[in-house]
């Protein structure tokens, strides 16, 4: 089910997605997502949802602004591309909410609503931002990974390493975990007996967007490469 | 076990089915996501197996980690999501008795009957290959997951074959293979970008690797802030 009248291509390494507007039609985008569009529609960046709204998405690792794409008089097209190269999933929300990590949100329709949500203590301990955005209402929403993105349907318990969440539906269940050894080590300490990964248990029955690649970890592959500070 | 690829070939995982009891040793950082009835265990060697401090040791120079991550299914028809960190292709190479000679960060699984060891390729093609100084050695009968950056490749060599070091994923020790020069001169060889080449010879299996991991990390680094 959707309300706009979209197509994504190019899955799942190179995912765009296209949005065909009536007149009088909307779509709300992350700034800079635009790859392309029809020059009958209108532009406008803006802080949506009021300065508390905006500010709280800022903290989860979005943007403060929202793109706001009208058609005005006739129907139009916009493309809206990630930065980075991935996948892009569509989800229909139906009155209910869905949780998106940090940066995985790319466009929604009207009737939806993004807020921050703080983990507090799960989100402390996780240690890379298991800030949460939320995403409710009634519409379309679109959200992108870095790698293919895989949708498991967890009817009982099940584990995901954090910084692979892309999103998962709020009738789960979560905590976040610690799993001994299942992270490279990056301390002396956690040389000699192995490195800590966080794991996320969801529990209950729900939808959970997995990505199959993870920018943290291709970072610190490239981190060598850097060249080293000329020290006088 | 049971296994698929998914998202290939760029963002390829590997999602395997085990059954109560199997177990499937991984490099370290390779799990994504798993069912909850699987144990994980940690050790520097085989599982229940004994000591491996020398053969974490070697591993770590094999440009994998010093540990290895075991997963014991603790109940029937559990499942695990691995997967490696660059952008790529993930192989599943069934291993019957032989050996596989595996490129330092392209071993990403394998059956826990499978013994993973570092192994030294000597001085020579150790200083000049211009990867890292041990390969990876799988020895024993089951599956092994192998990943690439980039795209796989398989070539089946009866005789002689030659590849830059940097593409290469792994091959079946059947084959010998020695480092040479790729052009008639080595200054020329360098200046070609080419430099030292893998020239393997015999009858087996040799999987390459579409993009070179070193090539494409001295082509970005320069352009990231010094550290």
């Amino acid at each position: 089910m959707s309300t706009l009248d979209f197509e994504i291509t190019q899955r799942p390494d190179f995912a765009m997605v296209s949005v065909r507007l009536d007149a009088g039609e909307t779509v709300f985008s992350e700034p800079a997502a635009m790859a392309s569009m029809t020059p009958n529609l209108k532009m406008k960046a803006g802080l949506k949802g009021g300065l508390r709204k905006a500010m709280g998405r800022l903290f989860s690792g979005e943007s403060l602004i929202v793109n706001t794409f009208t058609a005005e008089s006739d129907p139009g097209e916009v493309t809206f591309a990630p930065g980075i190269p991935g996948d892009v999933e569509h989800y229909f929300l139906e009155n209910n909410s869905l949780f998106l990590q940090r940066g995985a949100f790319l466009a929604h329709s009207e009737g939806i609503e993004l807020s921050a949500k703080w983990q507090g203590a799960k989100g402390f301990f996780s240690g890379q931002g298991l800030i949460l955005l939320k995403a409710s209402g009634y519409g379309d929403l679109f959200f992108n990974s870095y790698g293919a993105i895989l949708e498991i349907d967890v009817t009982d318990e099940y584990l995901v390493d954090t910084g692979y969440i892309v999103a998962f539906e709020d009738t789960l269940d979560y905590r976040v975990v610690v799993l001994k050894g299942s992270r490279p080590a990056k301390t002396l300490k956690n040389f000699l007996f192995g490195g800590e990964g966080l794991v996320c248990q969801f529990s209950g029955q729900g939808k959970v967007w997995i990505q199959t690649r993870y920018v943290h970890p291709f970072l610190s592959w490239a981190y060598p490469f850097r060249p080293v500070k000329q020290r006088n | 076990m049971e296994y698929e690829i998914l998202a290939h070939p760029a963002s390829s995982v590997a999602r395997l089915t085990l059954d109560a009891e199997e177990t499937i040793t991984c490099e370290v950082g390779a799990m994504i996501a798993m069912t909850t009835g699987i144990a994980v265990t940690t050790t520097s060697g085989k599982k229940g197996g004994g000591g491996g401090f020398l053969k974490g040791m070697k591993r770590m120079f094999a440009g994998e980690n010093f540990f290895l991550n075991h997963f014991t299914a603790e109940e029937p028809d559990q499942t695990l999501i691995i997967g490696p960190t660059l952008l790529g292709d993930v192989v599943f190479h069934d291993l019957r008795g032989g050996t596989l000679i595996i490129q330092g960060s392209s071993w990403l699984a394998s059956d826990e009957n499978i013994e993973i060891d570092a192994t030294w390729q000597g001085w020579g093609k150790a200083l000049f290959s211009g990867e890292s100084m041990f390969w990876v050695k799988a020895t024993g009968d089951g599956a092994v997951f192998l990943s690439s950056f980039g795209a796989i490749y398989e070539v089946d060599i009866d005789g002689e074959y030659t590849v830059d070091t940097g593409h290469i994923v792994a091959f079946e020790d059947t084959l010998q293979f020695k480092i040479v020069k790729a052009g008639k001169s080595l200054i020329g060889s360098f200046l070609g970008g080419e430099g030292l080449v893998c020239r393997f010879s015999g009858q087996g299996k040799l999987y390459c690797q579409s993009h070179n991991p070193p090539s494409f990390g001295k082509a970005i680094g320069p352009k990231l802030k010094p550290r």
